[in-house]
């Protein structure tokens, strides 16, 4: 695995979730969304394992509802449980990012 | 939504795809639904998800590698990985199903066939024979082998997926394949001694029960969502 992978890896399901509690979505468009906000060498097809995780976990849920003209989009949302772990990503991500900005601002060449 | 419903709704959906990404789809399908014990619906609704998406991405030029990457098979691993099993209710509940099917169809075929061979072309005593116990015994080891069968079919429908392995060695291997499972079939009943005391009825008799079996397993099947 590339460094980048390793780090995308826990980094990309708390963005996903970011993204869900900012407006429930779907699949393409959440891509979209991934790749609007420069993360544009995930492959997109990546989210749906992440998404099939966030479901076992009970972080999200996805609804697929009928409709005359087939069924509608599968619609994901945070669970209570989702919240509490974007939250928790939060602050880990919050804990991490200054110091590891301060190092490598002190080590660039 | 059930299964079902999405299962028709990807295959009416999937005629939009170009050529090119419709093969990759459509092998990317049977190598994620082969990957069985998993649950029908997350299975199935993770599909249609993958389809959309694709034709979305497909009305902006771009092609099913740019989606899913080169690497098709580990692409499906990874989806594969994170369906959920199916419920062990449900789990058990098929497979009893697929058990009483293909009891009533060797049944219903024996007896049937029993019947018109001895009273059409004399041939056989168009009685049936059999001892109770090595009945039972012959009974499991078919169940045995047929779930031997699918297992092994489902894994080899995978093995072959996405491999260039020409055409023709696929099908002399599932040819082969074939022929050991008639041939243990056939052979099953020769093997076992025959224990105990000999029950005889008349061949139709198995057909009757056959059928009768088979009519059960229409309306479990249509309740259980296992058949469309």
């Amino acid at each position: 695995m590339s460094l980048r992978s390793q780090l995308l890896k826990g980094t990309l399901e708390g963005c996903i979730l970011s993204l869900i509690n900012q407006q429930p979505t779907y699949g393409y468009e959440l891509s979209l969304r991934l790749q609007e906000h420069g993360l544009t060498d995930v492959s997109e097809g990546s989210i749906y394992p992440i998404l099939l995780r966030l479901q076992k976990e009970k972080l999200v849920v996805g609804t697929l509802k009928k409709s005359p003209s087939g069924p509608k989009r599968k619609y994901y949302q945070l669970t209570d449980a989702g919240t509490k772990a974007l939250n928790e990503f939060i602050q880990q991500w919050n804990s991490i990012k200054p110091p590891v900005d301060r190092i490598i601002e002190k080590g660039e060449m | 939504m059930e299964p079902k419903e999405i299962i028709e709704w990807n295959n009416k959906k999937r005629e939009e795809l170009t050529e090119h990404n419709q093969k990759i789809y459509e092998e990317m399908l049977i190598y994620i639904r082969a990957g069985s014990n998993k649950s029908e619906q997350q299975t199935e609704e993770v599909l249609l998800e993958l389809l959309e998406h694709l034709l979305d991405a497909q009305k902006e030029g771009k092609s099913a590698e740019e989606i899913f990457g080169s690497d098709f098979k580990a692409y499906c691993d990874d989806i594969i990985k994170e369906i959920p099993g199916e419920k062990k209710k449900k789990k058990l509940g098929f497979g009893i199903y697929i058990a009483l099917k293909y009891l009533a169809i060797i049944s219903g075929v024996t007896g049937v066939l029993g019947f018109a061979l001895s009273n059409f072309f004399e041939i056989g005593s168009g009685e049936f024979t059999f001892t109770p116990l090595s009945g039972t015994l012959i009974i499991a080891l078919y169940l045995a082998l047929l779930f031997l069968f699918i297992k092994i079919a489902l894994k080899w429908i995978q093995m072959t997926s996405f491999s260039k392995k020409k055409k023709w060695i696929e099908f002399v291997q599932l040819w082969l394949f074939c022929s050991l499972y008639f041939g243990l079939f056939y052979l099953i009943p020769k093997l076992i001694p025959s224990i105990g005391p000999k029950i005889s009825v008349p061949v139709i008799g198995l057909g009757v029960l056959g059928v009768v079996i088979y009519i059960i397993t229409i309306p479990i099947g249509r309740k259980y969502g296992y058949t469309n």
